[in-house]
């Protein structure tokens, strides 16, 4: 019977105490800066290097590169670059080896939509996602530095 | 209200009785709309979340919202269902619920029928809604309706014994059957004339046995959602669904109403000097107070097991509660006679 | 005679209290059960052959998926084997980061497992309050790892992240916090005389048939065995601390219970000694070759996760892909002796045992 009581209390107690729900699509949530979420894609920094393709663990980047428009440089250029966000598991994986920090993640969560079209973005879509993006990318795995920050 | 029971039956009798038979009908609606409202409110609270508040004002509309998505949803009746049954069973669940009202009175004055058998009244046809759950679980062709609804019928004749037997000290104490006598009874001014002091055995089985009549936690084994997914209503869709949470929800109008009654003194204030305010505040608040206990043991208590809930009913119940009757006759034997 | 049929109930993989996908066929002669027929694979992904086409970094992100609620024991089993064949160094600062987030794990995990076992029970509360208390670690890891349940946060030779500033004293004020919602959740539930007449006595049984079975974690420790990794076979940094290893008596329901309870207590002892000894800087990644090939050969190594002794067995080719990779899950091992447990019970207590094991569905499956 004391065992009950005690129960009792204790819902009583929290009844009056403070809520902790959020009410979230009235309010945004704010993640912390190094939130995983939908990659900013920076067309200018990429050498068509294909390390985040290559990392990738569910093999949803695609890209391709062009010869560069000016003849002078030798390293290419990107033309295309797709993102399939109905396999990417944001992982970090890609910014993580990404040399110039070409592709870096931002705070955005919001994925869901009503056709699996929507889902894939390209190049045009990454570029312009620009906002919230992560400053630290931390990017250990990438080739030119190697080893720790 | 009472009169016109007693007239003669005319035409323009039997109009106004079905009037007022109407507007009751829409005042236990509205309580069962804010009921599941403020059940919802309340367990949202204990469990630090803030409850529905989406839907009008403070989410006031919340359940006319739902109640509204009831009517509309499809009616889907299971291909190798009883037809027959399976559409009779919310009707028969309902009917005994907002029939057994009928006794409940609320003040002096406001009443409705005044039966002198008011308490058999309510036990013998609070009783049929149990074979309602049973045929709905039959009827639905679903294993897990069935185990549903046979542990409905086991557990709602086990514990209809010992909530009778509860009560008879009651009866003993104030000599008779009638809801509004043993009101009466209770009248001295102060809340320790009530029945739940001297009656304390009794007020404790009762409450147990009441909150096990409901299936509602922790006796809410009929359609405990972890084992049995939704019970004996786990093919009812839409307005059947709907009939079948309704009973449930005049139900604990009724009970409470009748704890009111039988042991918190009705509309009687706690103390003398309290008399001012009308009756009919003091009732609602008795009412308000028991309506809030059955949603506060909803939030904290886990479910008992079945065999549990048997052994509790027969072997601690319903001897604690025989003995409270030969306490209640040997002292009115000894000291009042 | 009255005949009896009996009947065959199909409970899941959609049903409440399966968590997740995964489904017992149950012949029931009323209410009590004669035979039950656990069916799992329906949230199969294969992981390990997955693995085969992938180097060990791209491994870890699945394994996050595979016990989704203790993501970074998982994720230290794989990085684990894969050190002790390549024989790596790592830091101390990152074996310290590394512990602390597993202890936290442990907590969140052991919540999890809290919350959802009264809901099975039927008490609705106790899975908010457990939540809300689960949050706080679930930010603490959105802040250090950038994700709340798949955090792929140790890399092979250390971890992605050193703590952001502040991070630290988060999880130290953790502790005192946890320490008294841990007494809350003792009001509230463990004194409960109903829960306790549902839980006790409930799926029995001794040490040889744990051991039989190959039970690990609460499920074996509930019999008296006293037998967890972290003192018996100490990884990690696990040797440097104090910490007691709660153990049972009867093998029931109640005392995987209490087990588990006291396990969160102890985690918040190691979390604080670990707080105390951590060094202040440091590198977070040891030296590690640029492509990671393992020597062939083969290596299994093991560690406590909440659920029990989770095992990483891999052939290595000398490629940067694993030639087979197998998880000893415990969740699977732990499973296999409810049918021998579910005999005879009721409807009820097969709820009442299946949670009771502790079982997600993902790690079951994997």
């Amino acid at each position: 019977m004391n065992g009950l009581v005690q129960g009792l209390g204790v819902t009583l107690k929290s009844m009056v105490s403070k809520k902790v729900t959020t009410s979230y699509p009235d309010e945004p949530i704010l993640m912390p800066d190094r939130f995983r979420g939908i990659q900013h894609f920076i067309p200018d920094l990429c050498i068509v290097c294909n390390q985040c393709a290559r990392i990738c663990p569910t093999d949803c980047i695609t890209l391709t590169g062009k010869p560069n428009p000016d003849p002078t440089k030798k390293v290419k250029v990107i033309d295309t670059f797709d993102i399939n966000f109905e396999i990417c598991i944001l992982c970090d994986l890609c910014t993580e080896v990404c040399p110039t920090e070409a592709i870096v993640m931002t705070n955005h969560f919001e994925l869901s939509a009503f056709s699996r079209d929507d889902l894939f973005k390209d190049v045009q879509w990454l570029t312009d996602n620009n906002t919230l993006v992560r400053q630290d990318n931390n990017n250990i795995g990438a080739p030119a530095k190697g080893g720790a920050k | 209200m009472g009169a016109w029971l007693h007239d003669s039956l005319t035409w323009s009798d039997a109009i106004i009785i079905f009037l007022w038979a109407v507007v009751f009908l829409f005042v236990v609606l509205g309580f069962v709309t804010y009921a599941i409202y403020f059940e919802r409110k309340v367990i949202g609270w204990m469990q630090l979340r803030i409850g529905p508040n989406r839907v009008g004002p403070l989410g006031m509309l919340q359940t006319v919202a739902d109640i509204f998505k009831l009517l509309i949803k499809e009616d889907t009746i299971p291909r190798k269902a009883d037809r027959l049954l399976f559409v009779l069973a919310p009707i028969l669940c309902y009917v005994p619920a907002f029939t057994v009202l009928a006794v409940i009175p609320y003040t002096e004055k406001l009443y409705f029928a005044d039966l002198n058998v008011g308490l058999l009244y309510y036990a013998a046809l609070s009783g049929i809604s149990t074979l309602a759950i049973v045929l709905g679980g039959w009827a639905s062709n679903n294993k897990y309706a069935l185990l549903g609804g046979m542990r409905s019928a086991a557990q709602m004749i086990s514990y209809e014994v010992p909530l009778v037997i509860s009560v008879v000290g009651v009866i003993l104490l104030s000599g008779s059957l009638n809801l509004r006598d043993i009101v009466d009874a209770q009248a001295g001014g102060w809340f320790w004339d009530w029945n739940f002091l001297p009656q304390i055995i009794g007020f404790v089985v009762f409450l147990i046995a009441a909150v096990s009549e409901l299936n509602r936690t922790p006796f809410d084994l009929p359609e405990a959602e972890s084992e049995l997914v939704a019970g004996y209503h786990v093919e009812y869709s839409g307005f059947r669904f709907a009939f079948f949470m309704l009973s449930e929800y005049v139900y604990v109008y009724a009970i409470a109403a009748l704890t009111t009654v039988l042991f918190l003194g009705g509309w009687h204030a706690p103390a003398p000097f309290l008399d001012f305010v009308p009756g009919i505040i003091w009732f609602l608040l008795k009412f308000a107070f028991i309506v809030f206990f059955l949603f506060w043991i909803r939030a904290t208590f886990p479910r008992i097991r079945v065999d549990q809930l048997m052994g509790l009913g027969w072997k601690v119940l319903l001897p604690v509660s025989l003995l409270n009757v030969f306490l209640t006759a040997g002292y009115l034997e000894l000291f009042v006679k | 005679m009255i005949r009896t049929e009996e009947l065959l109930l199909n409970v899941g993989p959609q049903h409440p209290s399966t968590h997740g996908v995964f489904r017992i066929v149950v012949k029931l002669d009323g209410e009590v059960i004669t035979e039950a027929t656990p069916v799992m694979g329906y949230l199969h992904r294969g992981t390990e052959k997955l693995a085969e086409q992938l180097n060990y970094t791209q491994i870890i992100p699945y394994t996050d998926r595979m016990d989704y609620v203790s993501a970074m024991t998982n994720n230290y089993v794989l990085v684990h084997a894969v050190e002790t064949m390549m024989n790596l160094e790592i830091p101390e600062r990152a074996e310290f980061m590394r512990l602390i987030v597993m202890e936290l794990q442990r907590i969140a995990s052991h919540l999890v497992w809290w919350g959802t076992y009264l809901l099975d029970i039927g008490a609705m509360s106790p899975f908010l309050y457990a939540f809300r208390d689960r949050e706080i670690i679930i930010n603490l890891f959105n802040e250090l790892s950038g994700a709340r349940l798949t955090y792929n946060y140790m890399r092979v030779g250390g971890v992605k992240w050193d703590a952001p500033p502040g991070w630290l004293d988060k999880v130290r004020d953790f502790i005192p916090y946890m320490k008294g919602k841990l007494r809350e959740y003792d009001k509230l539930v463990s004194g409960n005389e109903i829960f306790l007449a549902r839980i006790k006595g409930i799926g029995r049984y001794d040490a040889a048939t744990a051991i039989n079975y190959g039970l690990s974690g609460a499920n074996l420790r509930c019999t008296g065995v006293d037998w967890d990794l972290r003192k018996a076979e100490p990884y990690s940094l696990y040797n440097r601390f104090e910490f007691d290893v709660p153990l049972g008596k009867n093998g029931d329901c109640y005392d995987r219970y209490v087990i588990r309870l006291e396990e969160i207590r102890q985690s918040l002892r190691i979390l604080e000694q670990a707080l105390e000894q951590m060094p202040s800087g440091g590198e977070t990644m040891g030296k590690v070759p640029r492509a990671i090939r393992p020597p062939a050969g083969e290596v299994y190594v093991r560690i406590e996760s909440p659920r029990g002794e989770i095992g990483c067995h891999i052939v290595s080719k000398g490629k940067a892909e694993p030639y087979r990779l197998k998880f000893r899950r415990p969740s699977f091992v732990n499973l296999q002796i409810l049918p021998k447990l579910l005999v005879g019970e009721t409807m009820t207590n097969l709820i009442t045992i299946l949670g009771g094991v502790d079982i997600v569905v993902g790690e079951v499956d994997c």
